[in-house]
This record gives C-alpha cells, sequence and structure tokens, in this order.
C-alpha cells in the first residue's frame, strides 16, 4: 500500500502566499520523513476566490524538499494546453527528479479556463484525446509529425526526453461514465476521483474493467485513489476540527460546477457534512480510518491513497499533526489488516 | 553598491546523446557556485523542439534552480510570448515569484521559429499581435482583480488570478529585442530593453539611440537597470581564449543559424553563419581578465549596460572550464570593472 500527500496549496484571499508556500514545503519535507511514497499537486487557474499555487512550477521546486518522493501532476487540465508544452514541460521535471513524474490528466470544467484558454468546453474531449496522444508520440519518437484540431507538429523532435521508458506512468482522473472508460483505453491506471462513493465508484469499476477487456488490457498493478481526510484520537474530535473546513470546501468545488461531471444519483455536493463523510472520506478515530482504507483496498482493489489533508484556513500544525497521526498508527495498522 | 550587476546565462544545451540527469547536477553547480560568488541573478533561455540540442524547459528549471541559488533573481530570459496564453503564464509567474519571496524578472521576446509556431497551433506572421496583446493581458492579470478582455486566442471574462506576484506593481518586465521595431516596442511597453547577446557593439549602439528617442516619446525616463546579454570565456590571453571556446562557441552559433535567428536582426549584421574570427569581432567576450574589464567597461559606457547576463557555458563545454570561467570573472574581472568605471 503506498500513500500520498496532496498539496492543494489552496488559501483564502488575502493570506500571505509567501508564508504560506513556506507551509506546503514543510508538509513535503514531512512526507519526506514519514515515508510517503508520493506528493500530488493539482491545478486551477482563475481560482479566486480562493489563492493557489500554479501545479507545474510547485511541483519543480518542490522535489528539492522531498528527493525520494514521486510527483504527480492531480491533474493536469489537459484539454487547455498544447502538446508541445506540456510534453516538454514535464519531461524537464522527469529528468530533474531522476524519473519521479507520474502524469495525471483530466478534462477540465470550468468556462473561465476554457476561455482563457481559447477554447470551449465542447471541444474538450477531442483535444483532450488528440494531446494525450501527442504528448506519448514526443515522449516516445523521433520526428513526430502529426496534425491536431489545434497544434501542427511538423517533424518535431523534444528538447528532452522522460527519463522513465518508454514514458512516465499516465493516469486519467476521470469523474463521468464516459471518462472513465476512457481512462481504461488511454492511460495506464484509472485514477479514482475524491469526490464519490463507494457504491458509485463499484458500479464504475465495472466500467472500467469492460473497458480493459475490450483494449486487452490487464487490470493494473496500481490503482490509486484521492480521498479527503480528517484523523483525530477520536470520532467527535474529528467532527469537530473537520466541520469548518469541509463544508467551506465543498461550497466552492459546487460554486464551481464540479458537480456537473458527476454521475446523476451521486451529483450534489452541497450535502449536510455527517452525510458527506459517510463513505465518501476518510473520517474518524485511526482505527475507523485503517477500516475505511481496508475497506476501499478490498472493494475497489486501491493500493495507493492520495490523501487531502490541508482545507482552506486550516493552521498547518493541525496537517502536520494528522500526517504523522498516519504515519504512526494507521499506516501500520492496515499493514496489519491486509 | 556597485555600478554593474552580473548574472549567470543558463541556457543548458547539451549535444543530443549526453546524459541529461549528469547535464542537471552540472547545471545546480553552475548555479550554486553563482550564488557562493556573489553573482546577483540567473537567467534560462527557452526553446522548444530544440533538437539536434538538448536542453530543459525554462519554467521548471528556474523553479528548481531557485533551491539552489535562494538569493539570485530569476530572469525569464527570454519567453516566447506569442506562444502561450496569458492567464497560463501570469499564473506560472506569480507562482515563481512568491515561491522565491519576489526575485522574478520577467523577460519576453516573440519568438522566430516556425517549428514552434505550428505546434502552438500560430504562425509567424500574428507574432507581433499576440505578443503585444499577451502582454497586456498578462499586466492586467496581475494588478487587477477582475479581468475582462477578448484577445484574437483567448477571453478573459471577469478573470481573476489565483495568485498575484510578490513584487508590486508587477515583476521587472524586460523585452528582448534585435530588430529595430522590437526596441522601439520594447521602450513603450516595457520597463527595460534586453540587449540581445548576438549583435555587434556598434550595433547595439545605434540602436541604444533608437530605443533613446522612443523613450522620449513615450515620456518615460531612462531606465535605472538596463540588461543585456554576452558570452564570456575568461583565459589568460585573447589567443588562449579564442583557441579554447572555439569548438563550442563555432557549434552553437551554426545552431542558431540552422534556427534562423539572424533573419531577426538588422540587415548590416545578420549574418550568423560567418567564420569564427569574424564573429569573435565585438561580439564576444573572449580574453584575459584585463580585457575582458575593458569590453565591459565599453558596454557601459558606450551603451549604459549595468546588467551584464554572461553565458560562461556552451554545448560540448567540459564542466571544470565553465566553473573556472565564472571563478576568474567573479575573482579577477569583476574587481577590474569597479576600479575602471
Amino acid at each position: 500500500m503506498d500513500y500520498g500527500l496532496l498539496i492543494r496549496s489552496q488559501y483564502k484571499a488575502g493570506d500571505d502566499m509567501v508564508a504560506a508556500f513556506d507551509d506546503c514545503m514543510a508538509q513535503a519535507r514531512l512526507a519526506e520523513k514519514l515515508g510517503f511514497a508520493s506528493l500530488l499537486k493539482g491545478s486551477h487557474y482563475a481560482g479566486a476566490p480562493l489563492q493557489e499555487l500554479q501545479q507545474i512550477p510547485f511541483l519543480s521546486r518542490v522535489m528539492a524538499e522531498c528527493p525520494s518522493l514521486r510527483l504527480i501532476t492531480g491533474i493536469v487540465l489537459l484539454s487547455l494546453h498544447k502538446p508541445l508544452d506540456i510534453a516538454e514541460l514535464l519531461a524537464t521535471i522527469d529528468v530533474m527528479s531522476n524519473g519521479k513524474l507520474t502524469f495525471g490528466a483530466g478534462l477540465g470544467y470550468r468556462e473561465v479556463e476554457f476561455q482563457g484558454f481559447g477554447t470551449t468546453q465542447k471541444d474538450r474531449v477531442a483535444r483532450f484525446e488528440e494531446n494525450l496522444e501527442a504528448v506519448v508520440k514526443l515522449w516516445t519518437e523521433d520526428n513526430v509529425t502529426l496534425k491536431g484540431s489545434h497544434f501542427n507538429l511538423d517533424n518535431v523532435t523534444l528538447s528532452c526526453k522522460p527519463v522513465q521508458k518508454p514514458h512516465p506512468p499516465i493516469w486519467i482522473g476521470a469523474n463521468a461514465d464516459a471518462a472513465v472508460r476512457r481512462a481504461a483505453l488511454m492511460s495506464d491506471t484509472w485514477f479514482i476521483n475524491p469526490h464519490q462513493r463507494m457504491a458509485t465508484i463499484e458500479r464504475q469499476m465495472e466500467i472500467y474493467k469492460r473497458g480493459l477487456e475490450e483494449a486487452g488490457k490487464p487490470f493494473p498493478d496500481e490503482l490509486p485513489l484521492m480521498r479527503e481526510l480528517f484523523v483525530a484520537p477520536s470520532r467527535k474530535e474529528a467532527e469537530e476540527l473537520a466541520r469548518p473546513y469541509l463544508e467551506a470546501k465543498y461550497k466552492v468545488y459546487h460554486q464551481w460546477g464540479q458537480d456537473k461531471a458527476m454521475p446523476k444519483g451521486d451529483d450534489n455536493l452541497n450535502l449536510d457534512f455527517d452525510d458527506l463523510a459517510r463513505d465518501r472520506f476518510l473520517f474518524g478515530s485511526p482505527d475507523e480510518v485503517t477500516e475505511q482504507i481496508v475497506k476501499f483496498n478490498k472493494n475497489l482493489g486501491a493500493n495507493h491513497f492520495i490523501l487531502g489533508i490541508h482545507w482552506v484556513s486550516m493552521p498547518n500544525n493541525l496537517v502536520l499533526d494528522m500526517m504523522n497521526i498516519m504515519a504512526e498508527e494507521v499506516f501500520p495498522q492496515v499493514e496489519q489488516a491486509l | 553598491m556597485s555600478v554593474m550587476k552580473y548574472g549567470i546565462g543558463m541556457r543548458t544545451q547539451y549535444a543530443a546523446g549526453t546524459e541529461m540527469q549528469t547535464a542537471f547536477e552540472e547545471q545546480m553547480e553552475q548555479a550554486r557556485l553563482a550564488e557562493k560568488l556573489g553573482f546577483d541573478s540567473l537567467m534560462k533561455s527557452s526553446h522548444l523542439a530544440g533538437h539536434p540540442l538538448q536542453e530543459f524547459q525554462q519554467l521548471p528549471f528556474l523553479c528548481r534552480v531557485m533551491a539552489e541559488a535562494p538569493s539570485l533573481r530569476l530572469i525569464t530570459g527570454v519567453m516566447l510570448l506569442s506562444l502561450h496564453k496569458p492567464l497560463d503564464i501570469a499564473e506560472q509567474l506569480a507562482t515563481m515569484d512568491v515561491m522565491s519571496s519576489g526575485r522574478l524578472i520577467f523577460g519576453v521576446g516573440l519568438g522566430y521559429r516556425e517549428v514552434e509556431f505550428k505546434a502552438f497551433g500560430t504562425t509567424s506572421k500574428e507574432r507581433v499581435k499576440r505578443f503585444e496583446e499577451n502582454l497586456i493581458a498578462i499586466k492586467r492579470l496581475w494588478t487587477e482583480d477582475r479581468v475582462s478582455m477578448t484577445g484574437s486566442h483567448f477571453e478573459l471574462d471577469d478573470a481573476a488570478l489565483s495568485l498575484k506576484p510578490s513584487q508590486k506593481p508587477t515583476p521587472p518586465v524586460w523585452i528582448g529585442a534585435n530588430a529595430d521595431a522590437a526596441i522601439v516596442r520594447a521602450a513603450k511597453m516595457a520597463d527595460a530593453w534586453f540587449v540581445n547577446p548576438h549583435q555587434r557593439l556598434d550595433t547595439i549602439e545605434r540602436q541604444a539611440k533608437l530605443y533613446k528617442r522612443a523613450l522620449d516619446e513615450a515620456g518615460k525616463p531612462f531606465p535605472n537597470d538596463l540588461p543585456g546579454c554576452r558570452e564570456v570565456f575568461v583565459a589568460n590571453s585573447r589567443e588562449e581564449a579564442i583557441e579554447a571556446a572555439k569548438p563550442f562557441l563555432a557549434a552553437k552559433y551554426k545552431v542558431y543559424h540552422q534556427w534562423g535567428q539572424d533573419e531577426d536582426m538588422p540587415d548590416d549584421d545578420n549574418d550568423l553563419s560567418l567564420d569564427y574570427d569574424e564573429l569573435l569581432e565585438d561580439r564576444f567576450m573572449l580574453g584575459s581578465p584585463e580585457e575582458i574589464a575593458e569590453q565591459v567597461i565599453a558596454h557601459n559606457k558606450r551603451v549604459g549596460i549595468n546588467h551584464l547576463i554572461l553565458n560562461f557555458h556552451w554545448v560540448g563545454m567540459p564542466q571544470a572550464m565553465c566553473l573556472e570561467s565564472m571563478t576568474r570573472f567573479a575573482e579577477e574581472v569583476r574587481p577590474l570593472v569597479e576600479q575602471g568605471i
């Protein structure tokens, strides 16, 4: 079982981002020390009312603090970008980190981002697919010629290739059923998203497996799952501490329209907190969280848990405390239980 | 405070086949030495699809190297701005500025290689328009809370950045310019003209007059910082420096010529396919510490350049040779310039 740390790096308007950056570096150093396997950074553009550090610069900088952790783009909003740009940026990260990059990719869903990049929501699937194909070609071939709907690669050879051969692992983050199928066909593994319940994921797992069969691909060795975590000495303490952060966070996702990309029946993120916590988060005492992780592993096969620990306005020492509880109590208990 | 500031130019270019992880370690060693020797800044250029050379990309490299050189300014030198989307660049650079506690200098230029324009879904013909609208949009995104603006290839609809740069109102903006029209643009749109490394000093002198006239027209004062970039190699004598540098520099300029860089330069100074000996004329700083100090002083006196970015490393140059040249520059050339200026 591997554990990763999500560094969301989201802060409220007005917070000092230089201090926030130092807090993020402290999280990364502790993750290295505690034996986490990976570190993941998401990407949102024009994220106001929240402040946030950008993915590629952040991952490039943070690797100096945690030299043994894998670095995961979780996710690159691939339909926004040009494949030559992404292929070169990520190849540089892979070389600088001695081959520790994992390329997580997804569609994106916010109108302000599509407009800012001169594209539309309607084009996003076509652009995602042609971009991914082009990035893989650029990483693995010399003299690539490929004409896409919004780019033209004319006998292109990258400035540098990734260290990992044939290429860094590719994870597709997928919420919607069609995207889950795409993950089976086009990537090395489905990166299971943080918002959905066990029952929804179990249903989608059947779609994923059918897609793998169709493509003649085996079930992946690595099945990553992202979850929000709140762990404290007791369930009651966990609830008390978590309530303000979770409520504020999910309100923003709801405003941004994240729930429009999710399957019917499990698409209302604007729920009561207790309801959200059931089967959706890792939540409670170390024993309870252990049980939940084991359940996700047994039911789904998930074996790389990316943990979202920091929420907007949460003091950094609380994040570090929870990381310590995980490493000291939960990680060993899970090992025993499996 | 000394009159001159010095930066190290890090092209990070290596021949095809070179192991790039080793190359990366070398680059980090150069950065640590620059920090130790008291350089003021560090610059990374940008080329995409740079084959037959290998190199690291600008933004990831600058973000990583800042950890090795915590007191140096970090310069994008230059970013090929017409290729990109302003929201993307404004956010990436704001992150870099915050992570470095406000040490970014935003150097920008047009770009000139067809392979890059095509891959970004644009053309050489559109580059000036896209450059100008991108720069305007980035400055607005950095300084205003809600931006609405329709460009030829993007639309900002009430967009508010995820974060603003640390430096207020914005990080310094330098425009790298070879062509006369670009120099006028630098006067109007940037905090400084970034004098390019390829031209002879007499060409730059003529263009500096053009730059001053354009500043006057815009009602702007001459900038406090006038940056320029040069190739440099310090040895015991000019003959020795020329001999030692020859295999690396000659190869380098051959690639620039293949890429088409000289098509962007003024007609009387646009042939980078010249013989090595002719290229040396007034273009490169090669020689003894005394000779180089004299050249640095000439650049300051004749043009006003007071922030000199120096390329010490060229493709194929052994690391030890580069580190020694850097050290000699800092320890021998720098004091001579201070005395002579």
